[in-house]
């Protein structure tokens, strides 16, 4: 890069050592702005060079190898809040905002963005977007998908485009927002997003039991899911050799505690009820597992895998069957029932091979209709499409990248099929 | 191809029952639910109405090999002239793909023809103890195909969202003929979220054969509130305070006295005739919750001049409070015989100082504007009266209309919240985005129908994809580049 760039103007140098799947970039850049970004998108294309955006760091493993790398584009200096009017309930943010800072500021107002990431502290609002990783709560509230209202990215061709608006429905042009959701910054940077926000519920609870089998346990959640209660998140979980139903409710007090006294109801034997802060805190906890850069052994493997809702029984076992035959340990699974997914970390018996990491990816897509693989040691994945079984439009997904980055400057090869 | 071949390819792919070729079969496709004036009306070659996907993809192969464009139609009740056939061509109606394929009460989901009617997947799985949330107000008659093309909302979609939110996976007929699914049953399928592209895309990209959609489960507990009030000011003024109290009703609805002037004898509905303004606010969840919250929205109301305040919790009398709201356009005809039906948005604080301008607007184009819309969202529908038969009347409608939709804009606004933009406000799209905008929109338009054979001349500016988008992105690339000077 030219040193005399705008995008060289740095406001705040990022924090996060970048490298990604062991590739450490060249350059590391963090424009002042909108257009300083789609700027040196611009230079690098011209010289040929590959970008990865780069956010709080949280999830820079997520993806395949990357083809080329050669600039590190941080959002560190597009962390402003641009409008916020609670009385609207929506917020206009920049894409480097952490996730924690936001529900602050919305906290104040009594309002939040109902999802959850494990690392909120760090993951960034445009991260978060970019990769659409999910949690527990999308039983009750959905995904960053459902409150996105409206969006600013800059391009490779030099340009900073905006669709959608700052209000809560709209149809006007295609919905580009929701296209840019998980594309995994390979159409465009994200620099800035705005979104419908919720009242906090008034008061919550979780209830816990704890259960000596999957099926037990499988079997009591389901009762609940059928039950007349809704509750925002419902997982069966095994930490260690324990397993666990997890339910977690939202309302008015009242009605919280009354429905709260229904599911240990429906759970039977012993439980555990936490609730407001202290149900919060429970929900970070087990989200921890999910992060994909949770540091300790590096030969940890974290995989997410994907049913019908109706075959999550189905798929716990299978999953427990697959990981005995490949020798894979589990040590965390999280099960979403009444959402047909399954995340799983563990590592392998015997350390662990590339090929063994594809022979359990092969089977468990012979079990499973998506399986993607969060986390691996990086010569593992060399070489693997971690997402699993390309789409049947891959077709059009590889126009939609060639009429966005014809170049392939934005993270070239990670994306699914390789784009 | 001439029009006889035509009809004799479409005739073997369909049988003589499923193609409508002659003129005075086709007069009724020249139009959509949408105001003559405000969009054009167009002739198509000829309507095909097919019974499966391969009919469909046979049909779009046989429009490829003749070199003519493809409008996919659902029940016609759209308002912004999407399924209208701007350049000829074969309508694609799908009316009678309108079988409910499954329910799935674990999955919770449906799985549907785009034929079906909306309020018929609703009642079929209501005794389920499910819906299915999006509820245009042309819900009897709409079909959930238009409900993708247009990503129709309704009054339940401020707690329950737009159709976007309620679809899972699209079977679809790709301009080159070609079937496919986008999403599907299991979540976090691998690359770019093409159903999200789809929905809301009116019928430029593909054509939905099936869609697989959510249903979301009926709660414990439904009350109507009827809230009275002497003006709209007032009214406004409750709905930011419910707001501010940090409850989200399931439907927050505003009818002006107008409006409740033309329903009222119409339908009996029990709106108080010499209100300003009504507000129907439902509230729904947890019997104890909808208990506690009913009280608090209240006194809400009282508090900020409610003159009546009442309460509908059985299912008969919450129908008859929403049969008013939901007939309100059928009702208009007593007031006048035309109306232009008005859908923008703006941020829920400019609700006051727009229904403002709405009166002004009235007032200088001489023109009586009825208001009934989603005060929750800010989504406006002012309902503009007039009679076609008075020289100019569809000039000053339309003139009017110009006016409101820049001052939304001015203040924030959207285009249109959830009628579309196909012909009728196509022109104006330059006013919410940049060239650049658009060039990144003509993207996406084209790496699904690269020839632009869907669905011509909607969406985008009058002459813009002909050609000048790769034209200006080239030029713009360039320019950033100095690769040469222009």
């Amino acid at each position: 890069m030219p040193s005399n760039h705008p995008a060289a103007a740095t406001e705040r140098s990022p924090s996060v050592p970048v490298a990604i799947d062991g590739i450490v970039p060249r350059h590391l850049i963090a424009p002042a702005d909108a257009q300083a970004v789609a700027d040196t998108l611009v230079t690098a294309a011209s010289e040929g060079r590959a970008v990865a955006p780069v956010g709080g760091g949280t999830a820079l493993g997520l993806g395949n190898v990357p083809q080329r790398l050669d600039v590190a584009l941080s959002t560190v200096n597009l962390a402003g809040v641009f409008e916020y009017e609670p009385t609207d309930l929506v917020i206009s943010v920049g894409a480097g905002i952490r996730f924690g800072d936001l529900q602050a500021i919305l906290a104040e107002h009594g309002q939040t963005l109902p999802v959850e990431t494990p690392h909120p502290s760090h993951a960034t609002v445009g991260g978060l977007l970019a990769t659409a990783l999910s949690g527990p709560r999308r039983l009750g509230s959905g995904t960053l998908r459902d409150l996105l209202i409206g969006i600013s990215v800059a391009h490779p061709s030099g340009t900073v485009t905006k669709s959608g608006g700052m209000v809560v429905k709209n149809v006007t042009g295609f919905d580009l927002p929701r296209i840019y959701h998980g594309s995994l910054g390979t159409l465009g940077v994200i620099v800035s997003a705005n979104f419908k926000v919720l009242p906090l519920p008034r008061s919550e609870a979780t209830v816990i039991a704890p259960y000596t089998s999957a099926e037990a346990a499988l079997d009591s959640a389901s009762r609940v899911y059928r039950s007349a209660l809704q509750p925002v998140a419902l997982e069966v979980g095994r930490i260690d050799e324990e397993w666990l139903v997890a339910a977690r409710l939202e309302g008015r007090e009242q009605s919280v505690r009354v429905a709260a006294q229904e599911v240990e109801t429906l759970l039977g034997g012993h439980v555990e009820r936490f609730t407001d802060q202290e149900s919060a805190r429970w929900w970070e906890t087990y989200l921890a597992p999910q992060g994909i850069h949770m540091g300790g052994d590096r030969s940890d493997v974290l995989i997410r895998c994907a049913v019908r809702p109706r075959e999550t029984a189905r798929l716990v076992a299978a999953f427990s069957q697959v990981a005995g035959e490949r020798g894979f340990a589990i040590s965390y699974l999280a099960c979403s029932v009444g959402l047909g997914t399954v995340v799983v970390r563990g590592s392998f018996f015997e350390g662990g091979t590339r090929d063994a990491l594809q022979g359990l990816q092969e089977r468990l897509l012979a079990v499973a209709d998506h399986v993607t693989i969060l986390h691996a040691p990086p010569d593992w994945k060399q070489g693997l499409d971690i997402w699993g079984r390309p789409p049947e439009t891959l077709d059009v997904m590889r126009a939609l990248k060639e009429q966005f980055d014809p170049q392939r400057v934005l993270n070239p090869g990670r994306f699914a099929g390789g784009i | 191809m001439d029009h006889a071949t035509l009809v004799d390819r479409l005739e073997r792919i369909l049988g003589p029952g499923g193609v409508f070729h002659r003129p005075g079969d086709l007069l009724v496709y020249e139009y959509d639910g949408s105001v003559d004036g405000a969009v054009d009306t167009a002739r198509p070659a000829a309507v095909a109405l097919p019974t499966t996907t391969e009919q469909v993809a046979a049909i779009v192969e046989l429009a490829n090999e003749a070199g003519l464009p493809v409008v996919a139609r659902g029940a016609g009740t759209g308002l912004s002239g999407g399924a209208v056939a701007q350049r000829g061509g074969i309508i694609v109606s799908l009316t009678r793909m309108d079988r409910i394929l499954e329910v799935d009460r674990e999955d919770r989901t449906a799985l549907v023809e785009p034929g079906v009617i909306n309020l018929e997947l609703s009642e079929t799985t209501l005794p389920e103890g499910f819906f299915f949330a999006p509820d245009p107000s042309s819900q009897k008659a709409c079909t959930v195909g238009g409900n993708v093309a247009e990503n129709s909302g309704g009054p339940h979609c401020l707690k329950y969202g737009v159709t976007t939110n309620h679809v899972l996976g699209l079977e679809v007929v790709l301009p080159d003929g070609r079937m496919v699914w986008t999403g599907g049953r299991a979540s976090g399928g691998a690359g770019y979220d093409l159903t999200a592209a789809m929905v809301g895309s009116e019928g430029m990209l593909g054509i939905v054969t099936k869609a697989l959609v959510r249903l979301t489960p009926q709660p414990e507990s439904i009350v109507v509130l009827l809230a009275a009030f002497g003006d709209m000011d007032a009214a406004s003024h409750a709905v930011s305070r419910i707001i501010a109290a940090g409850i989200v009703p399931a439907a927050l609805e505003m009818m002006d006295a107008l409006t409740i002037e033309a329903v009222e004898p119409a339908y009996h509905a029990g709106y108080p005739m010499d209100a300003g303004a009504v507000l129907l606010i439902e509230l729904d969840g947890p019997a104890e919750d909808v208990r506690e919250t009913t009280d608090e929205v209240s006194t809400i109301c009282r508090q900020t001049a409610a003159t009546e305040v009442r309460m509908a919790s059985e299912r008969a009398e919450r129908d008859l409070l929403w049969k008013g709201r939901k007939m309100a356009l059928a009702a208009m005809g007593r007031l006048a015989p035309n109306y232009y039906l008005h859908d923008t948005v703006v941020p829920r604080s400019k609700l006051p100082a727009t229904l403002r301008r709405v009166g002004e607007v009235s007032k200088e184009y001489d023109l009586p504007i009825a208001n009934v819309f989603h005060a929750g969202d800010g989504n406006l529908h002012p309902l503009m009266l007039f009679d076609r038969r008075q020289k100019g009347s569809v000039e000053r409608v339309l003139e009017a209309s110009h006016d409101l939709l820049h001052y939304c804009v001015e203040v924030g606004g959207a285009l249109s919240g959830e009628h579309g933009i196909g012909t009728e406000k196509r022109d104006y799209m330059t006013l919410v985005f940049t060239a650049d905008d658009l060039a990144a929109m003509a993207g996406v338009k084209n790496s699904f129908d690269p020839r632009g054979c869907f669905n011509p001349e909607k969406l985008f500016p009058k002459g813009y994809m002909c050609g000048e988008v790769r034209a200006l992105r080239a030029q713009a690339m360039a320019q950033k580049l100095g690769i040469y000077a222009l």
